[in-house]
């Protein structure tokens, strides 16, 4: 046996120790190599509704370099169709942009796309509150991109006029209807805004419906056919509207005026409250001077879920079609880096949907409070974005439109949005599984 | 020139557009008429026999439609007897008439988006229409054009007369151009009054374009109106003016269901197919009377 000297065992032992480090990091340097050969084909949207998000997306594909990005910026009409039609035919790009809820399951029930769960790292799944409209069969299919605060909107100078206090908006609809009182008592419409195009009905319903509902779960159960819209509860914001239509507190032009329009009418000074989103708020505060305040839609209801805030977020997805689902994946978990944080709030100046994110840049008393309340406190999703097409076209809009018109009263959309369900499920029975096993998810 | 015996050779130089035609427009029109028997879900999914046709016939909302398409009708002879007024006072060349022919064509080279919207505003119920109605103290008048589902249908319908107008009137007028003049002049020798020229001499010579544009008008009520419909209330308010069309556009877009939207298409495609065919037995009516 030959004598190994010790200056021969410290040679062998580090070199040893060299090949095992050199043979360690030998994966994570192919895996480099690998994800720089990688291109990725990116479908986004949100550039309409969030100006500077394509300053943000062109920067952060520049600034990575663990693959190149081809980012296609989608017209509004085909987020969802090109998407089905390009996964239909095998060419589905690697990240799709994905609005909430039903707008991107029915892809999930195709097998379009890919859960995260173990994709995308967990931390970066749950700080970026892709919502629990997400979740489907115990996988989660979104990340979160930015968030979207569901609020009413309030005139603090039309509140000083009419003597109500600004600082505390009613909570109650007992408060509300006072308020309301006294806004037209001094000349100022009180609340409303602009139906003529529909949408203010979609955001009615979600904040309305949810005030008698202990669990989103409990929506669905409406369109599988275990509760019914002719229950009273699950009728009455309806029947609030109709209340607010026939005390004559609903500004006169609503129903020839569009959803944006009417938001306008807040910030002008024409009208005291209304709905709103949240990423208006930058821009519509410092119109009024800092006189804007948000609020959640008084209470009138008994559900755990009456008084929430309300949190939309829209978020992005990996096709289950791409060659390189962790390519996609590392480089959404590069979007909620620090510093491509930072990056979405200087380009866009509005909150990425992250909650680790250093919200010390909030220089907005108003968008702060959104940023606490709405995105860091409790708070539940957007139910508006549950509700299945039909129910959408020939339901939701069509039954806000018509109270707002004097046409219908609330038990009378009820009625109609109870026959739009039996019709719903006589158009789509091999969804009511999908709707079920959803319903599991969301309780 | 090619002189040729064969009686094939001719078919032979149509084959390549006969083949492109039928790509073009009969591949679409098979899978349409395949897909209003099935369940698609993507791109396809289990043959359902007739059940679609079922469904939708039994779905009050397409029977709402229908009836709003059929409401449309009332345009046609509006749109008649207005395009044919106006060619004929035209017709006449009163002074000017040259430029009034021009700006009443406008509005058909407009963009119907760019018509709708600027319409939309106009209409509104605090807009200048209404503002000017109470200016007149015509209050009454000011109602909310756009926004009450009791007004939302015809005033589409105002926005559709308005736009298409332009089109019957240089029908009319080009058909009244190419009138012979010397009857017209020795109608007028022989002391016939404008009415009694309009009535006998005119209107027989105008019948050909009269039917062509009735049917034309027919057709586009009935399969034609989507982009008024869409821009000015997308279907609203409430279902008010849910068309057809839109239907089928939320069936394929909201819905998700394209079966639904191709057995709609489907029975509009056959319906616009008979108005046709009808279309062609009274032009083929026509000739025959021209040249008896």
């Amino acid at each position: 046996m030959s004598r190994v000297s010790r200056r021969h065992f410290l040679k062998m032992s580090a070199a040893l120790g060299a090949g095992l480090g050199f043979s360690r990091s030998l994966p994570a340097f192919a895996r480099n190599v690998r994800l720089q050969d990688t291109e990725l084909l990116m479908w986004w949207w949100g550039e309409q509704e969030l100006p500077g998000l394509q300053q943000f997306v062109d920067d952060s594909i520049a600034a990575y370099t663990d693959a190149r990005i081809e980012a296609v910026l989608q017209d509004t009409s085909v987020v969802i169709s090109q998407f089905q039609t390009a996964s239909a035919a095998n060419e589905a790009p690697d990240i799709q942009y994905l609005w909430n809820g039903i707008y991107h399951m029915e892809s999930v029930w195709f097998g379009y796309l890919e859960p995260l769960n173990g994709l995308v790292d967990q931390t970066v799944l749950d700080v970026s509150t892709p919502t629990l409209l997400s979740n489907y069969g115990g996988n989660v299919y979104r990340v979160g991109w930015y968030p979207l605060p569901m609020v009413w909107y309030y005139n603090k100078e039309l509140y000083d006029q009419a003597g109500l206090d600004a600082d505390n908006p009613p909570k109650t609809w007992d408060e509300f209807l006072d308020a309301c009182d006294k806004l037209k008592g001094a000349g100022i419409a009180p609340v409303g805004g602009g139906i003529q195009d529909g949408f203010w009905g979609e955001w009615y319903l979600g904040h309305g419906l949810v005030q008698n509902l202990d669990s989103v779960g409990e929506a669905l159960d409406l369109f599988i056919g275990e509760r019914d819209f002719r229950e009273p509860k699950y009728h009455e914001f309806w029947t609030k509207l109709e209340e607010l239509v026939s005390l004559g507190f609903i500004n006169e032009e609503m129903s020839s005026l569009e959803l944006y329009p009417g938001i306008d009418l807040v910030v002008t000074g024409q009208l005291a409250m209304g709905e709103s989103i949240g990423s208006r708020v930058p821009a519509d505060n410092a119109a009024l001077n800092g006189n804007l305040g948000v609020m959640v839609m008084p209470v009138y209801g008994t559900g755990a879920l009456a008084g929430k805030p309300i949190l939309d977020v829209q978020g992005l997805g990996i096709s289950s079609q791409s060659d390189n689902k962790e390519a996609a994946a590392a480089f959404l978990e590069f979007l909620h880096s620090p510093d491509r944080l930072t990056a979405f709030w200087e380009t866009t100046q509005w909150m990425p949907s992250n909650t680790g994110w250093d919200a010390s840049v909030i220089e907005d008393p108003v968008v702060k409070f959104m940023w606490d309340n709405w995105n860091l406190g409790e708070n539940i999703p957007y139910i508006s974005n549950l509700v299945p097409g039909q129910f959408y076209t020939d339901a939701l809009l069509p039954n806000a439109q018509e109270i707002i018109a004097g046409n219908r009263t609330g038990e009378e959309a009820g009625e109609v949005a109870a026959q739009v369900v039996e019709d719903w499920r006589a158009f789509n029975p091999d969804l009511l599984e999908n709707y079920q096993t959803w319903g599991e998810d969301l309780r | 020139m090619i002189r040729t015996r064969n009686p094939i050779v001719p078919y032979l130089f149509v084959t390549p557009l006969i083949a492109l035609l039928v790509f073009i427009f009969g591949y679409p029109l098979v899978k349409i008429f395949d897909f209003s028997f099935r369940r698609i879900r993507g791109i396809t999914g289990p043959w359902v026999g007739r059940e679609n046709y079922d469904l939708i016939l039994d779905h009050p909302l397409f029977r709402e439609a229908v009836n709003h398409n059929l409401q449309l009708l009332i345009a046609v002879p509006i749109l008649i007897f207005l395009s044919l007024l106006i060619a004929v006072v035209l017709f006449d060349q009163v002074k000017g008439w040259r430029i009034y022919r021009t700006i009443l064509f406008i509005p058909y080279i407009l963009a119907v988006p760019i018509v709708a919207v600027v319409l939309k505003n106009f209409l509104q119920f605090n807009g200048p229409f209404n503002e000017t109605l109470r200016s007149v103290e015509l209050d009454a008048l000011a109602v909310d054009w756009i926004g009450s589902p009791d007004y939302a249908l015809w005033t589409v319908m105002g926005v559709i007369i308005w736009r298409e107008l332009g089109f019957g009137i240089i029908l009319m007028l080009s058909r009244l151009l190419s009138l012979d003049q010397e009857t017209l002049e020795a109608a007028e020798l022989d002391g016939a009054g404008w009415w009694q020229r309009f009535f006998y001499v005119i209107l027989p010579q105008m019948t050909g374009v009269i039917e062509f544009y009735f049917v034309v008008s027919l057709i586009t009520m009935i399969a034609a109106v989507f982009s008024y419909i869409y821009m000015i209330g997308r279907g609203g308010p409430g279902t008010s003016t849910m068309v057809l069309e839109l239907y089928i556009y939320n069936f394929i877009t909201r819905n998700s269901l394209p079966g639904i939207a191709s057995a709609v298409s489907v029975m509009l495609f056959l319906v616009t197919t008979v108005l046709i065919l009808i279309l062609f037995w009274l032009r083929r009516g026509a000739r025959e009377r021209e040249v008896g």
